[in-house]
């Protein structure tokens, strides 16, 4: 099904990756393509490597890679920094983002969003035409103003940090986004609020990589593929129907498969 | 032995006063500081000996104004610079201390001075004559807030006196600024005398150049129902000491105090507090934080001391470090010695480095890594800048430290 062809060039080709930290292999072979308009989940057990994945795609310098390739429109990103990531177009949703005491999220919004449209040839934006544009993009999550001027997500409820993950994502209009477990700790409520935010910020340019346990974030958000993964490496790809059996089959249903396969 | 002779045959100072001459007494005894001592144990013999090594400059040095210019809100004094000043107002006045009440209540301090403890004011007091000094007694309310500059200048040692009384109910915003010029040591005495009900916030801070020295100590008096609250900076110079003396002399009175020091290349700055309860129901809140790069060392040695006297004291004291560099060097040393049994009081220090996950959260939204470095020390350094008076509207101490550091 990855193998099928495309109108367009893929955004991001995960080729045979592997990876390890502190000489631990994680990742043992990974391989994913993503097409411009693509929603992409990945599903597993805890520990299967599906967050490593994630954060090795945005360049987290604790991981080393030891075989295999990222390509992002069409070039190897494999030796740039996450910066450099990050201002070309890759987003990292956290699956617990983290809190910065004393850096206030308006400040910190501003100036990654600026380093995003530098990037882009785009003018930077300076604190009045920011807000503007942030206020434009908080009605997306619902979130309220007073936001901003706390501390980058200090003091947020589980929800609000997932909520200011898709506020970040909105405002630096990434070509892909993957988001880590960005439905854990959400209420139905929140959880609504998440899926339509990214939903409006996805369009037919953009590819999305859900990371996710569940099969509620996929009722709101359908993938066009599921991926399984387990000990490092992706043992099935299918449609969306693939999470609905998972759901139902449970991970035992993956580990007979393995056993099968080997 | 050598810094004896070379006060005593200065020639920039005409004639010895009778304090110079009584402190000069007392350190004939203790020409340096014990190396062994607690206090003195972790400071760098020969950036202390390299102190001593200007000549001893009486004369007023040139001032340089710093940034920002004198402001018309402001009441700006530079000690030294024949510094007069009579103001009588509505609603305050700022008086000069009469001769003799100012020697009065030095006299009154040195009786009291440990040799080995007090080093750093004994030699102040020897080094300054008269004209380097600068007591104040202040009244009232509404008073505008209050710039006194100390300075050093270019290889020289030059030494600089202050004294004010705070007097009943009197409210002050007060900023001391020590600057370093090149190659030159500065010695700073600060005695301070709050009476019952007054409430000052002072800052302090210091900065210097290339090689450039401080010996800083500050001794503070809080009369009952007296709020002293301190924010303190000090930064870029080859050696500084910070000695922070504060007894509540009757209790039932309010200390806050925050303070940072950084290092980089191979200075060492040290910071040492000795809070003294002498009286029930006081209150301490105690924060010091220490950045230490590059080969630096940074030190800090707080006491707390509460005797059976200072029942229900409420005293806390934090020591937070950062450590930028493998070869550089924190020490830190928050005590307490408590003798009375009904108090609540808390010590603790943390040694850490820039939050490794915090950066990578930043970077992941394409914040460089040294503006996310940038970003971090901010948010660590604002806690401190936010809390020195009169700074923080007119300088932008912030900035400053975030370009130099």
């Amino acid at each position: 099904m990855q193998n099928k062809m495309k109108e367009s060039d893929p955004i991001l080709e995960v080729e045979n990756l592997s990876a390890s930290t502190d000489n631990l292999p994680i990742l043992k072979g990974v391989s994913l393509t993503v097409y411009p308009g693509e929603i992409h989940a990945i599903m597993g057990r805890n520990g299967c490597g599906k967050s490593t994945l994630s954060k090795i795609i945005a360049g987290h310098p604790s991981y080393n890679i030891t075989n295999g390739d990222i390509k992002f429109l069409g070039a190897s990103i494999n030796s740039l920094e996450p910066e450099e990531r990050a201002q070309s177009g890759i987003f990292l949703g956290f699956q617990y983002p983290i809190e910065i005491p004393g850096v206030s999220n308006l400040e910190f919004l501003r100036v990654s969003t600026n380093a995003r449209r530098k990037f882009l040839n785009k003018e930077e934006l300076d604190t009045f035409d920011f807000e503007e544009l942030v206020k434009e993009k908080l009605e997306l999550v619902k979130m309220d103003h007073a936001f901003l001027s706390r501390s980058v997500n200090q003091g947020f409820s589980g929800g609000e940090k997932k909520r200011n993950e898709i506020l970040q994502m909105a405002l630096l209009e990434p070509k892909i986004a993957i988001l880590d477990e960005t439905d854990s700790g959400l209420d139905i409520d929140a959880l609504r609020i998440v899926a339509s935010g990214i939903k409006k910020i996805s369009n037919t340019q953009t590819g999305i990589i859900l990371i996710t346990h569940y099969q509620r974030l996929l009722d709101e958000i359908e993938p066009n593929y599921v991926h399984v993964m387990s000990d490092g490496q992706i043992i099935k790809t299918g449609e969306s129907n693939l999470a609905l059996e998972l759901e139902k089959k449970g991970y035992e249903w993956t580990d007979n498969f393995i056993k099968n396969t080997k | 032995m050598e810094i004896i002779e070379k006060i005593k045959t200065n020639k920039s100072i005409d004639n010895l006063t009778e304090i110079q001459k009584f402190c000069l007494d007392k350190l004939e005894s203790t020409p340096l500081p014990n190396p062994k001592s607690e206090q003195w144990r972790l400071a760098n013999k020969s950036k202390l000996s390299n102190f001593l090594d200007y000549s001893v400059n009486e004369k007023n040095p040139k001032f340089d104004t710093p940034f920002p210019n004198t402001s018309q809100s402001n009441i700006r004094l530079v000690i030294g610079d024949n510094c007069l000043i009579n103001v009588i107002e509505e609603n305050y006045s700022i008086k000069q201390l009469s001769e003799d009440k100012l020697v009065k209540y030095i006299k009154e301090q040195i009786s009291c001075f440990n040799q080995n403890e007090n080093w750093s004011e004994l030699l102040n007091l020897s080094l300054n004559s008269r004209k380097n000094t600068l007591g104040l007694k202040i009244n009232g309310s509404e008073i505008p807030p209050i710039e006194i500059f100390s300075h050093a200048s270019s290889n020289s040692l030059n030494a600089k006196t202050l004294v004010i009384f705070l007097e009943k109910n009197c409210d002050i915003d007060l900023l001391q600024v020590n600057l370093g010029k090149d190659n030159s040591s500065l010695s700073q005495s600060t005695f301070f005398c709050l009476e019952e009900n007054s409430s000052v916030n002072h800052g302090v801070v210091s900065y210097g150049e290339n090689k450039s020295n401080l010996l800083n100590s500050l001794n503070v008096i809080q009369q009952k129902n007296s709020e002293y609250n301190l924010g303190s900076l000090h930064f870029k110079f080859n050696y500084a000491r910070f000695e922070i003396r504060i007894k509540q002399s009757e209790g039932n009175a309010k200390t806050n105090i925050k303070g940072m020091q950084i290092t980089k290349k191979d200075e060492q700055i040290s910071t040492y507090t000795k809070i003294d309860f002498n009286g029930p129901n006081g209150f301490l809140d105690q924060i010091n934080k220490s950045l230490a790069d590059d080969k630096s060392h940074a030190i800090f040695e707080g006491s707390i001391i509460v005797p059976k006297i200072a029942q229900k004291t409420d005293a806390s004291q934090l020591s937070r470090n950062l450590l930028l560099s493998n070869l550089a060097q924190i020490d830190t040393k928050p005590q307490l010695e408590i003798i009375a049994d009904d108090v609540k009081c808390k010590h603790g220090a943390t040694i850490s480095q820039l939050n490794e996950e915090e950066l990578f959260y930043m970077r992941t939204r394409g914040i460089t890594l040294p503006e996310a470095s940038k970003l971090q020390l901010s948010s660590y350094f604002q806690e401190i800048t936010s809390f020195i008076p009169v700074s923080k509207d007119r300088w932008d101490l912030l900035d400053k430290l975030l370009n130099e550091n």
